[in-house]
């Protein structure tokens, strides 16, 4: 596993920059990983997605359907992907600390 | 037909003359094949200009130097190089103890007879070779022709396992040398077919080459505990712990049902309760549990359809009893039967009649054919497709439909494990045709349609440079197939419709979409079969399908 240096700590990371450790999450960490997505700087849109994500994924261990996200949030797809340009999944989850998706997703 | 069988024979002969040997396979190279744009088979209008073609991802060096890639320049599992002589000797001992247990019927008695037949029995016609996507795709790179992994593991049975006289193996041609290098390469040549089994469907002699990459990732998984990711240890074991390979757990599932309900209600003003663990029930129907997280609108539909149609029928809330899938099918027996005996214990105790098994392939072939030779006794619970059932609502007038709210350009994806595996090819062409008056056949469909690319678990496959050798190599057909079906109406002002009734076909024509960026540059959308029938209700006043989610 490779380990990466993200808001001044060193995590380990998935192939894909993914955190392996979503305890570890900060801000800090979550700021270094939207360079990586081009999602910086953050606004206080991008941080109503994260911590959405984040919120549902502390209690359900889980991401929620984008459906989901997109209702709650009330940006719509579109919306989305100019926030966070590689998508919901690859880009917010990511930044959020969530593991990647698996499954048939 | 003289032509046919002149133009097959020079394309025989060809392969004899330039092809390289079976037994390169062993040869220290630093990787045997290269992919250029080239190679690859032409697409259509508008991907007509090879320029265009998106670069294949390279590997790093980094991941060359640390894992298993001289097959092709792609990366599958990730076979970690060995460190020392003894890991070397010790990784090629266990492939041969788990090659002779694969041979031995009290080892492999799920398997064993289909396996030996396909071993003894092909006579190399190659007539199968037209029918590999992943072989014609790639403009018929000599590894993926049907029938080499097949010609590798001959040669290694009758040299190490029978020990035939080595003098007569050279004569014969058929020596070869066993070393890590091979057996790495065979590792990651599994993973590139599909098992969708249309070699199997046009060999005369009825071997079944797909077979062979099942067995051939057994011995990995079952005995040399290797096997990628996302199906091992994300998959089948996260399914078994935690209830479901997507990580949703009961109280997930509770959160996720909930907000169906709402949605059901805000598209189609009827407030339905989505029955769960209903004692009796006549249908347990359990989907995949990845149609929950990503296209909640198929599952949604499913409950309209129906509680439409008076169904007594209910979900699962149990462990695994949300999740249809079986990734076991794929790679590794043991992991298959576990899974399938939970989903029939889960059954049993909710005393339903019988399982019915929603819009996913795979779980087609795993819980309602494979797992027939696990499931006895008490266990034998009936289990059925979802599609004739559909059929009988829709075409026997049970829900009243409008068949101008589809009048919009539609084409059907067979997926492999449903039509060509258990022959249902009717139920969903029947529905198309009551109800789609645009619907048009892709060529070849039925039991001869291509593979989308992504079977066998190859759409839910991450690892480096994989994903795009999905796209650009084993999905390539089907994107032909989609292009020429709609070539007449390719302007994206039109909106088509891809029906895809498996969430594994769904993912991987998502991820060609994207690669190609098909959505924007064609206006080709993909979706489900049930969100059709839906979308044709009478009684529902809004559009259910929204294309921005397909």
């Amino acid at each position: 596993m490779a380990k990466a240096t993200l808001g001044g700590m060193e995590i380990e990371i998935d192939e894909d920059g993914f955190i392996q450790e979503p305890g570890k999450w900060n801000q800090a960490i979550a700021e270094d990983l939207a360079k990586v997505e081009q999602a910086y700087p953050m606004s206080e849109e991008h941080w109503k997605i994260v911590n959405y994500l984040r919120d549902y994924y502390l209690k359900y261990e889980i991401a929620p359907p984008i459906r989901m996200l997109v209702k709650q949030t009330g940006f719509d797809l579109k919306k989305i992907y100019q926030l966070f340009p590689s998508g919901p999944a690859k880009g917010a989850c990511k930044i959020a600390g969530l593991p990647k998706p698996t499954g048939c997703v | 037909m003289i032509n046919a069988i002149n133009t097959q024979n020079t394309e025989n002969l060809k392969w004899v003359l330039y092809n390289m040997k079976i037994e390169d396979i062993s040869k220290d190279t630093e990787q045997l094949i290269t992919i250029e744009p080239d190679d690859l088979i032409p697409l259509p209008y508008p991907y007509d200009d090879p320029a265009n073609e998106p670069p294949m991802k390279q590997l790093t060096e980094e991941q060359k130097a640390r894992y298993e890639a001289s097959l092709d320049g792609i990366i599958a599992i990730g076979i970690p190089k060995p460190s020392s002589k003894e890991e070397e000797e010790g990784f090629v001992k266990k492939f041969i103890s788990g090659l002779e247990k694969l041979l031995t019927p009290e080892n492999n008695w799920t398997f064993l007879q289909p396996l030996y037949h396909s071993l003894e029995y092909c006579v190399k016609c190659q007539i199968c070779n037209d029918s590999c996507p992943a072989y014609i795709a790639s403009g018929k790179k000599e590894i993926y022709r049907p029938t080499f992994r097949a010609e590798v593991l001959r040669k290694i049975i009758n040299k190490y396992l029978k020990k035939k006289n080595r003098l007569l193996l050279k004569l014969t041609g058929s020596d070869i040398d066993l070393n890590w290098t091979l057996v790495a390469r065979l590792g990651e040549l599994a993973y590139r077919c599909t098992i969708c089994r249309k070699c199997a469907q046009v060999c005369p002699l009825g071997v079944d080459n797909g077979l062979i990459s099942h067995e051939i990732r057994k011995i990995f998984s079952q005995e040399m505990g290797i096997a990628p990711k996302e199906l091992h240890e994300l998959g089948t074991m996260q399914q078994l712990k935690g209830g479901s390979s997507t990580g949703i757990t009961p109280k997930a599932l509770g959160n996720i049902i909930e907000f169906m309900e709402e949605e059901i209600e805000e598209k189609t003003g009827k407030k339905i309760k989505m029955p769960v663990d209903k004692e009796g029930a006549e249908i347990l129907l359990i989907h995949n549990a990845g149609e929950f997280i990503s296209w909640p609108e198929n599952t949604e539909a499913f409950a309209i359809i129906f509680e439409a149609a008076g169904i007594d029928w209910t979900l699962s809330s149990d462990l695994v009893g949300y999740d249809a899938v079986n990734y076991g099918v794929w790679y590794d027996d043991i992991q298959l039967a576990r899974i399938a005996v939970k989903h029939a214990e889960i059954a049993r105790k909710l005393k339903v009649k019988k399982i019915n098994v929603g819009e996913c392939g795979h779980a087609h072939k795993a819980m309602i054919v494979v797992a027939d030779r696990v499931l006895t006794g008490e266990l034998n619970i009936p289990r059925e497709s979802a599609l004739p059932l559909l059929q009988e609502l829709v075409c026997n007038g049970k829900i009243k439909l409008d068949p101008s709210r589809n009048n919009f350009p539609v084409t059907l994806h067979d997926p492999c494990n449903m039509v060509r595996l258990m022959g249902i090819v009717e139920p969903q062409r029947r529905i198309l045709r009551t109800i789609c008056p645009q619907f048009k056949e892709m060529e070849p469909h039925g039991v001869e349609n291509y593979c989308c690319g992504g079977g066998s678990g190859f759409a839910i496959m991450q690892s480096m440079n994989f994903p795009d050798w999905r796209s650009a190599v084993s999905g390539r057909i089907k994107l032909k197939q989609i292009l020429e079906v709609f070539q007449d109406v390719i302007s994206p002002e039109i909106k088509k419709y891809v029906c895809a009734p498996c969430s594994n076909c769904k993912g991987q024509i998502r991820e060609l979409f994207n690669y190609y960026n098909v959505n924007e540059k064609c206006g080709i959308f993909y979706g489900g079969l049930v969100e059709l029938v839906v979308n044709a209700m009478v009684d529902i006043k809004k559009p259910f399908i929204d294309w921005e989610w397909h």
